[in-house]
């Protein structure tokens, strides 16, 4: 345990949920990241619009009445509907009431919130400013998720939302994390989510080269740390994590999934979107990360790399991990393969099913990988999953605006070796 | 429209901006009373039906009324107003 603070409590991880391409329970999302394959697919709203890309990863449709009454999720922009429903499934997997809970604390981390609402509204009202629909206002907010996860859960603690672009929803777990070890929380839930598949958003990302431009094969166009890479694919989705403090969980009789081990957050100061292509900055944010964890390089079990597949994050990740754990190199795994980018929800997303991942003692391959310069760097998993034994995962996550997070998360099954 | 049209037009908004089936809003239903209706919904509510009906409604105006069928009265008499 660090050094920083005065007393520090253990954190437990008690809950978890999420929506996500390929899968809508925590269970669904493991088949998906275990069959390697993506979940991509041609959209036909952005072929109408004609749209540079045309394929995204989406949500699949689920049913919202088991979440929300419809007068609720009208008022809602589609973020803040995944989230109240991620969080619902994580409240209820801890074993949580879904309302009364005045003593929790929220943390959402969001890239781009509001800014499907603003696609869609902004064209529509440009010479009718005053005719906009009266909840834009609530739909567009930068914390419009955090705040109705709050209402619905009547938490009276810190309700924030954190913005470190893609690496947002790790932000949100670690700065939640510790809120709990220096006491200022006993219980939080924390993840992060974005939805934005609109044409104009994806305008944006491939005007900036960011993603990538396989409309004929969307399937194969998600490849992390493949040679023949050439940009992200949208993802939209939403994850969240129950954290408490160790002894209250224990206290209520708590499942105990796991723990909340080590955190760091460190930023570039480089590039406002390129990250430092020979991985130091990458290698020390992960070396803070153990060290928070008081793990050397062989205790982690596996990686689930940020891995985007556009060519500067994952040449200089890459290099990172290479740098940080030598020759006690893990298998490392990327989902992005699978889910595409869920950007303010991707770390989160990570997170969790990093942690399923370390618990059940398998990590997934990578999707659309053959090989390459960087993957020769890296143990990474591919054909089908690995077998390991149960120990920390760490969890990459790397932001444009250059904003490092990563997270060390412990199955329950694992002991810390003297 | 004849006061009957317009009598479904509003409470086919209610209904929407409420997320109830169109039946369940009557002439008699209380917004406040049985939905507790906020001042955000009256406001779509009136969004709605201004861009419906062509006309300005002033949200005081509907805040004061007791149920739809107060509602549907004032705008039947906006429109013969405007005929």
């Amino acid at each position: 345990m660090s050094e920083r603070g005065g007393r520090r409590h253990r954190v437990a991880i008690t809950g978890l949920g999420l929506k996500a391409p390929g899968g809508l329970t925590v269970d669904e999302a493991m088949e998906a990241l275990l069959s390697g394959k993506s979940a991509a697919e041609t959209l036909p709203h952005l072929v109408e619009a004609r749209s540079p890309v045309t394929f995204a990863c989406r949500v699949p449709d689920f049913e919202l009445s088991s979440y929300l009454g419809p007068r609720e999720w009208r008022q809602m922009d589609r973020s803040a509907v995944l989230m109240a429903a991620a969080t619902a499934d994580a409240v209820r997997s801890a074993g949580l009431a879904e309302t009364g809970q005045e003593d929790m604390g929220v943390a959402v981390g969001t890239g781009m919130a509001g800014l499907d609402v603003a696609a869609e509204v902004a064209p529509a009202h440009v010479d009718d400013p005053a005719g906009m629909p009266t909840y834009t206002v609530l739909r567009i907010m930068a914390n419009s998720a955090a705040a109705r996860v709050g209402l619905r859960l009547g938490a009276k603690k810190s309700c924030l939302t954190y913005a470190t672009a893609c690496a947002s929803g790790a932000t949100a777990i670690g700065e939640s994390m510790e809120k709990i070890r220096s006491g200022e929380l006993e219980r939080v839930v924390a993840g992060g989510v974005d939805s934005a598949l609109s044409p104009l958003v994806l305008g944006a990302f491939f005007r900036v080269g960011a993603v990538s431009r396989r409309n004929d094969d969307p399937g194969a166009a998600s490849r992390p740390f493949d040679r023949d890479r050439d940009g992200f694919v949208m993802g939209e989705g939403a994850a969240m994590m129950v954290m408490e403090r160790w002894e209250s969980a224990e206290a209520r009789g708590a499942t105990i999934l796991g723990e909340a081990l080590g955190y760091a957050s460190t930023s570039d100061a480089h590039h406002v979107v390129a990250p430092v292509q020979d991985g130091s900055s990458a290698a020390a944010c992960m070396r803070l990360a153990l060290a928070d964890a008081g793990l050397a390089p062989a205790g982690i079990g596996h990686v689930n790399a940020h891995g985007t597949a556009t060519v500067l994050n994952d040449r200089a990740e890459a290099r990172g991990i290479a740098a940080c754990f030598g020759d006690d190199m893990p298998p490392v795994t990327a989902s992005k393969g699978v889910t595409g980018h869920l950007v303010g929800g991707a770390g989160a997303f990570e997170a969790v099913m990093g942690l399923v991942c370390a618990a059940r003692g398998l990590v997934p391959p990578v999707a659309n990988l053959g090989g390459g310069p960087d993957a020769d760097l890296l143990d990474l998993v591919t054909g089908g999953p690995r077998r390991i034994p149960p120990a920390p995962v760490l969890s990459n996550s790397f932001g444009f605006g250059g904003h490092n997070a990563c997270l060390v998360l412990a199955p329950a099954a694992w002991d810390r070796r003297p | 429209m004849d006061r009957s049209e317009l009598s479904v037009l509003v409470r086919t908004k209610i209904a929407s901006v409420m997320g109830v089936a169109e039946t369940e809003v009557t002439e008699q239903t209380d917004l406040r009373e049985e939905y507790q209706v906020d001042s955000l919904e009256l406001m779509e509510i009136g969004a709605r039906l201004e861009s419906a009906l062509g006309v300005r409604i002033k949200v005081d105006a509907l805040l004061e009324m007791e149920n739809v069928g107060d509602a549907v009265d004032a705008l039947h008499r906006l429109s013969l107003e405007r005929a």
